[in-house]
């Protein structure tokens, strides 16, 4: 779980598939301090998610209801 | 409503000789005029053809200038059967290079695509056609009518006439049968491509200057050019919405030596309808060297040099290319659905004056960036932030009325 230059906790973020979503909205309820939500109501995701979270970030991606949110995690 | 591009685009680009892949413009298209000028297809692995394209430091020619020889040993590295692809379908109005080559060389571009297919061990090679360039198509199929390939099928497709047709992943979803549409790549193509496969998908100059490395070697392909960048680039050259010329240029040229007399003491739009409006002060003094121009800020992209008419403000030419760009989007992806209108309206705005307007362009330009599964988005920013920036005395002049261009036609 150390990245590649070693010490440092593994990097997530949270990536949209941006044909996919339809602003439905649900991740921005979900993670709101993750996901805000544009003027036109399409996600904008905020930075790397932090190792506490990652629970709740995969859940909001798992949860979406176009599929259209993963968790990068790498 | 979809506005019409206002640079429309070139089925009959003026094409000048040039010194490399242009060499034998004046010959005619056909193979055996090639074979004699360029002689036969030699045989050449991926690490050679890599080798080769590293020792000359080939960057693709479509516009975002991935090195080449990356590209190739990443796919030779898949492990499993690949897929070999030339990208020609040009959607970029105010490009004509790959329809200027495919005019004149298009046996130099199936040579690189043979080349590297072989060097796959791949026996298909799939040929993007230009939808909106329809005599270029009619060039591509009468040269694969005269191939002669050991081994190898060649299939075409022709891309749906739309800006973002050509980008990557657009053209891999044409190929499987799907949509011409882009879609977000999880993967690089070069590991996860058609059907999943390692895919060598490039632009077909990039394939030309392979097969011009293979065959007239990296030495005398390197007589062209500079020390530090060696070899040639095609450039698009236009002027307002005459149609462009090709003309190819050894790396580390003058700038200034390729510019029409138009361009003179005006700003000029570099990279195309995704690229940067550059200032007169700093095309001056600058070459055509992928390198330098970047470190400009400058990006060569796909090598588009447009100057607009005499007359024509090239603020208000912005907010009429925001406009057709916003009409091209695929319209999946939902900020560069609502985003690219609405930039397009702020734009326009901008050159009516409006109080606040530059103000939203900037906010706009924010929420669309980085946020579509292609480059649409992004490369539409680009180009506005650099006319805010660079056309910023076109910017003043309209917010109280005027126009610098127009005051300039009538004094």
């Amino acid at each position: 779980m150390h990245d590649r230059d070693g010490g440092g906790l593994v990097s997530a973020r949270l990536r949209v598939d941006w044909p996919a979503c339809r602003a439905e909205g649900l991740c921005h309820e979900l993670v709101p301090d993750l996901v805000s939500l544009d003027e036109w109501g399409y996600p904008v995701v905020h930075g790397e998610v932090d190792e506490s979270r990652l629970r709740e970030a995969r859940a909001a991606a798992r949860q979406c209801p176009r599929l259209a949110l993963r968790l990068i995690e790498d | 409503m979809t506005t019409p591009s206002p640079v429309p685009h070139s089925d009959a680009p003026r094409v000048h000789v040039g010194p490399l892949l242009l060499s034998g413009a004046a010959e005619g298209p056909g193979l055996a005029a090639h074979r004699a000028r360029w002689g036969t297809l030699p045989r050449a692995s991926a690490a050679d053809l890599a080798e080769r394209a590293e020792a000359v430091g080939l960057g693709g020619r479509g516009g975002a200038g991935f090195p080449f020889a990356t590209k190739l040993r990443t796919v030779a590295a898949g492990g499993r059967r690949s897929a070999v692809v030339v990208n020609a379908s040009e959607g970029e109005p105010a490009s004509a290079k790959d329809a200027g080559l495919l005019l004149t060389a298009p046996h130099l571009v199936l040579d690189g695509v043979a080349l590297a297919a072989r060097a796959l061990g791949v026996r298909e090679a799939h040929v993007v056609l230009p939808g909106d360039r329809p005599q270029v198509a009619a060039a591509v199929r009468a040269a694969l009518a005269e191939r002669d390939d050991p081994r190898l099928r060649w299939h075409t497709a022709t891309a749906t006439p739309r800006f973002v047709a050509g980008q990557s992943r657009a053209v891999l979803e044409l190929l499987a049968g799907r949509p011409n549409l882009p879609v977000t790549a999880w993967a690089p193509d070069a590991m996860a491509g058609l059907h999943g496969r390692p895919t060598l998908l490039s632009n077909a100059e990039t394939y030309a200057h392979v097969a011009a490395l293979a065959l007239a070697g990296v030495a005398s392909y390197s007589r062209q050019g500079s020390r530090e960048e060696p070899g040639t680039t095609l450039l698009s050259v236009g002027v307002g919405a005459g149609g462009p010329h090709v003309h190819e240029v050894p790396l580390g040229s003058r700038m200034v030596d390729v510019l029409p007399p138009q361009a003179w003491g005006r700003p000029v739009l570099v990279g195309g309808f995704h690229g940067t409006w550059t200032s007169w002060d700093t095309l001056a003094t600058a070459t055509v060297s992928p390198r330098s121009l970047a470190a400009l800020g400058v990006p060569l992209g796909a090598g588009v040099v447009h100057v607009p008419a005499p007359g024509t403000c090239p603020l208000e030419l912005t907010a009429r290319i925001v406009s057709y760009l916003a009409g091209q989007s695929a319209g999946r992806c939902g900020p560069c659905a609502n985003g690219l209108p609405a930039l397009a309206q702020a734009v326009t705005a901008v050159t009516h004056g409006r109080p606040g307007a530059v103000d939203r362009v900037a906010e706009l330009t924010g929420l669309v960036a980085g946020r579509g599964a292609c480059a649409h988005p992004d490369g539409t920013v680009r180009l506005v932030r650099s006319a805010l920036t660079t056309l910023h005395t076109e910017v003043g002049a309209h917010a109280h009325g005027w126009c610098t261009t127009a005051t300039a036609v009538a004094s």
